[in-house]
């Protein structure tokens, strides 16, 4: 990338110098077009805030008009001459609003977000619509306000908002030497260094331990949950710092209009903003300013000029239909048509990331090689010596618990799906978990994880409950887990995928990610530095950018065990993690296992069905069936207990051992 | 072409996403058989039966069946003409009953009263989901569900059932049982074409196999044959 970088930077540096000209070519040609590329920059704005809850947190928000409408009004409140309130009258400076407008989007952000965090989907859009539909309606309320206690009237009449007729008019900035009054080349410039700034602060954002932690949300929240992404907190901060771009946005476009009304922030305005990020491409900076762009100059100069156009064909040759034509009352038309050819011809839209990889033809003699040759042996060498020294303080004395469970029990409706189990799991011990299918050892996982609460029983790690603790919290006190069906973050890279295994470990805050203080840079760094030494170790160390979903079936169940060691654990729990591997694959996950344990001393709890795994590499072995623990011992005493052939292993099971 | 082969492909090749998945695939099944496809993740045996269903289309090659071209006939059609198949990860009805999902699977025949005795045959085939006949697909183990696959994709009565990955997940007191259902089925008199990755068991319930590699037919025996062939044994085996 540093090579190249001059090259690269060409472009950028055109479009600096084309920005900074343009509105003085502009006045130069009289083309009298700054005003309205100056609001398609208020929209890109928006668009840009709502592409961080849609695009990077991937969350529908339908009502994102009311944050702008927030923004508009905080604005409106505070620097307005003519308004009711005893504020009023005292007109607050522009450059102090702004802050204060962005501040407030973003509380109310978070308030908004907050009773959304459970839905998802359908519901959330449900939510969110509500939302947006609810601001509007208070805002025309609000600007009549009468209190009466029993003929006490404490508050009369108070004219909050201007109701209907809305807020006119806004105060403007003031800076020496620049007018603001007459002039729109200033507003120009004005919300090219805050478009400027706010992109800036939202790209250095999506490439930090928080914007990985939206994305990984946004690809499975359960999966993140269990990788140590706390979901609230993460949503959370994705709505208000969604919210708080508007704020700026709407503080702007009340001093530049210099009048708001209600009627500016009703849903069609967020249906827009959606249509922009949908167009442009989901989760890209570029696309999302695109589509922004495209629609509003298509609406404010093109569909004029065209008026214009037909009008002039309709005199000229005399069709008085054409001659009194508007097309920008068609504007809804053209949008809704425009939008359903781009998604027809490019789903991901104008800048998207293309949704399915260049045609790839396998490299048949390399793949035969490789599938004849023994895979690479997991090699103790490999393991990344950080890790052990994570480790190390950490590793208990060999036979004294680290997960001690007792009677557990959890019930689905009538159904006792585990049912008073025992369970323990001494330091650097594999102890595997099998048991006929619906038996409860994924419901088990699911407990000691926090994804379920337990009925009854007791869950400790080191002797500290677990039980209560959200999945991401005991993530970070030490238990990592894979799952059944692989869940990666597919829509990102095998080094992300990592990253984020690493989350709980790193402490970025969004200032941080945004400032890249000295600490962060290093320990961000360092994070890359330590998930590339982790894929090396389970021999992926070539694939580091490739996206997950590329990746071939058994590099993806080792993608999932290496993101599950960067959260440094002191016990993995791994789900059938050699399902759907050929017995060449199987064999160099059961090294890696054994080796984990054997360098690391890490604690293993292993669900499995392939009998020579567990039987090889399990100190002990628990049996349910039922949910109920029916035999427990060493793999020699499992195999050959009578209740364990007849539930589980069946009689073909010794045939089996005698015929390999 | 011998009146005996049911289903032939020819040099078939075919894209599964932007991966050259086939590339000239030839295989036969015979009536009344079981053969089997073994081959690595990735190797081209989910896409082979999803050519052979209608699912992906082959860029160049044939696939007939019963002696009818069907490489261009639309899915739905082609499990009118007799063929049904049973996904790999079983793809119920997760929300509906059992009884619902096996009779779905009889959703396109006109025949009601052989239904019943259809009906009849598969919860004699399948016990276990006698006894859950009112229980929602998706409250049901992964052996189970895998069972009402396999029995849904029987309501059909199909002249050829295709099989992917019946044992994947399953315990190995399942994974015995359900191949012991295999066996009845083809005795029952439908053909099987089995995809698996568990080859010891697929190779000893079966007459012939194919060993599929990076989308190409690689070996093609009996089944007693590929057992004791070096390559099977060394890397779809595991023997050292």
């Amino acid at each position: 990338m540093s090579d190249s970088r001059p090259v690269r930077l060409l472009p950028a540096v055109l479009l600096v110098l084309a920005l900074l000209a343009y509105p003085f070519i502009d006045r130069w040609l009289q083309a009298q077009t700054v005003h309205a590329v100056t609001d398609a920059m208020i929209y890109v704005l928006l668009a840009l805030g709502l592409n961080i809850v849609v695009g990077y947190a991937g969350m529908l928000d339908l009502g994102y008009a009311a944050f702008f409408a927030i923004g508009a009004y905080t604005m409106g409140l505070l620097n307005s001459p003519v308004l009711g309130s005893p504020l009023y009258g005292y007109p607050w400076s522009f450059w102090v609003i702004i802050w204060i407008a962005a501040a407030v989007s973003a509380l109310l952000g978070a308030v908004i977000g907050a009773p959304t965090l459970r839905v998802r989907g359908d519901y959330l859009a449900i939510i969110t619509l509500a939302f947006g539909e609810i601001i509007p309606v208070a805002i025309r309320n609000m600007g009549d306000i009468t209190i009466d206690i029993g003929g006490w009237k404490p508050v009369e009449r108070l004219n909050l908002t201007g109701g209907e007729n809305g807020v006119n008019p806004v105060g403007r900035p003031h800076l020496p030497f620049v007018n603001f009054d007459t002039d729109f080349i200033p507003w120009y410039f004005l919300i090219l260094v805050i478009g400027a700034l706010s992109l800036w602060a939202m790209n250095r954002m999506r490439d930090s331990r928080l914007g990985r932690a939206w994305m990984a949300i946004r690809e499975d929240e359960t999966a993140a949950d269990c990788t140590g992404v706390n979901p609230a907190k993460t949503k959370l901060l994705a709505f208000a710092l969604g919210a708080s771009f508007s704020g700026f946005a709407g503080s702007f476009y009340a001093a530049k209009l210099q009048a708001i009304t209600p009627g500016a922030f009703e849903f069609n305005v967020s249906i827009m903003l959606l249509c922009m990020i949908v167009l442009g491409g989901m989760g890209s900076l570029k696309g999302v300013i695109l589509g922004g762009m495209l629609i509003t100059l298509f609406d404010r100069i093109l569909l004029a000029q065209l008026t214009f156009f037909v009008r002039w064909i309709g005199r000229s040759l005399d069709i008085a239909a054409l001659a009194r034509v508007d097309l920008t009352l068609w504007r809804w038309f053209f949008f809704g048509f425009g939008l359903v050819i781009i998604m027809l011809i490019r789903p991901e839209g104008l800048m998207g990331r293309r949704l399915r990889p260049p045609a790839a033809d396998v490299d048949e003699e390399e793949e035969t090689r490789a599938l004849v040759a023994a895979p690479p042996r997991p090699r103790a060498d490999a393991l990344p010596g950080w890790l052990r020294e994570a480790m190390a303080p950490r590793r208990g004395k060999p036979g004294t618990p680290v997960l001690e469970v007792r009677g557990l029990t959890r019930r689905f409706g009538g159904l006792v799906a585990v049912s008073e189990a025992d369970l323990v799991i001494p330091a650097g011990g594999i102890v595997g978990l099998i048991g006929p299918n619906g038996a409860g050892k994924t419901t088990v996982f699911n407990l000691i994880t926090g994804l379920l609460r337990p009925d009854e029983g007791e869950i400790r790690l080191d002797g500290a409950s677990l039980v209560g603790l959200r999945p991401h919290a005991i993530v970070s006190r030490g238990i990592a887990r894979t799952f059944q069906s692989i869940r990666l973050f597919q829509n990102m890279t095998v080094l992300d995928n990592v990253l984020v295994g690493e989350h709980c470990r790193l402490h970025a805050s969004v200032a941080g990610a945004v400032f890249r203080p000295s600490p962060v840079v290093e320990e961000e760094t360092r994070a890359r530095v330590r998930a590339r030494d982790l894929l090396g170790f389970v021999g992926l160390g070539d694939k580091a950018a490739e996206m997950a979903k590329n990746l071939a079936y058994g590099d993806q169940r080792r993608l999932e065990i290496a993101r599950a060691l960067a959260t440094e654990p002191r016990l993995l729990l791994l789900d059938e993690p050699t399902a759907g591997m050929n017995p060449r694959e199987t064999d160099t996950l059961t090294d890696l296992i054994g080796l984990l344990r054997g360098e690391l001393g890490l604690a293993v709890l292993l669900i499995e069905h392939h009998m020579e795994v567990v039987m090889g590499i399990s100190d002990r072995i628990t049996v349910l069936d039922y949910g109920v623990r029916i035999a427990e011992g060493t793999p020699s005493e499992i195999r050959r207990n009578a209740t364990v052939i007849e539930a589980y292993l069946g009689k073909g099971y010794e045939q089996e051992l005698v015929s390999t | 072409m011998s009146a005996t082969e049911l289903l032939v492909l020819a040099d078939v090749h075919a894209y599964y996403g932007n991966i050259r998945a086939l590339k000239g695939v030839s295989l036969t099944v015979g009536r009344g058989e079981i053969v089997t496809l073994i081959g690595a993740n990735g190797a081209g045996k989910t896409t082979t039966l999803r050519t052979v269903i209608g699912l992906v289309r082959p860029l160049r090659g044939s696939v007939t069946f019963n002696g009818r071209r069907i490489d261009r006939v639309p899915t739905h059609r082609i499990a009118r003409l007799g063929i049904a198949q049973s996904p790999e990860g079983r793809h119920i009805f997760a929300p509906m009953t059992v009884l619902e999902n096996l009779e779905l699977g009889a959703f396109a025949r006109t025949d009601r009263a052989a239904v019943a005795q259809d009906l009849e045959r598969v919860l004699t085939l399948f016990p276990r989901l006698r006894d859950r006949l009112a229980q929602k697909g998706g409250t049901l183990s992964g052996g189970e569900q895998q069972m009402l696959a396999m029995g849904r994709a029987l309501m059909a009565k199909p002249e050829m059932l295709l099989l992917d990955e019946p044992s994947m997940g399953l315990s190995p007191i399942l994974v015995e049982t359900i191949f012991d259902i295999i066996r009845d089925i083809s005795q029952l008199g439908t053909t099987i074409l089995l995809v698996e990755q568990n080859a010891r068991m697929a190779l000893r319930v079966a007459q012939r196999g194919y060993v599929i590699q990076t989308g190409r037919i690689v070996l093609q025996d009996s089944a007693p044959a590929l057992l004791r062939s070096d390559v099977v044994r060394k890397v779809y085996l595991g023997e050292k």
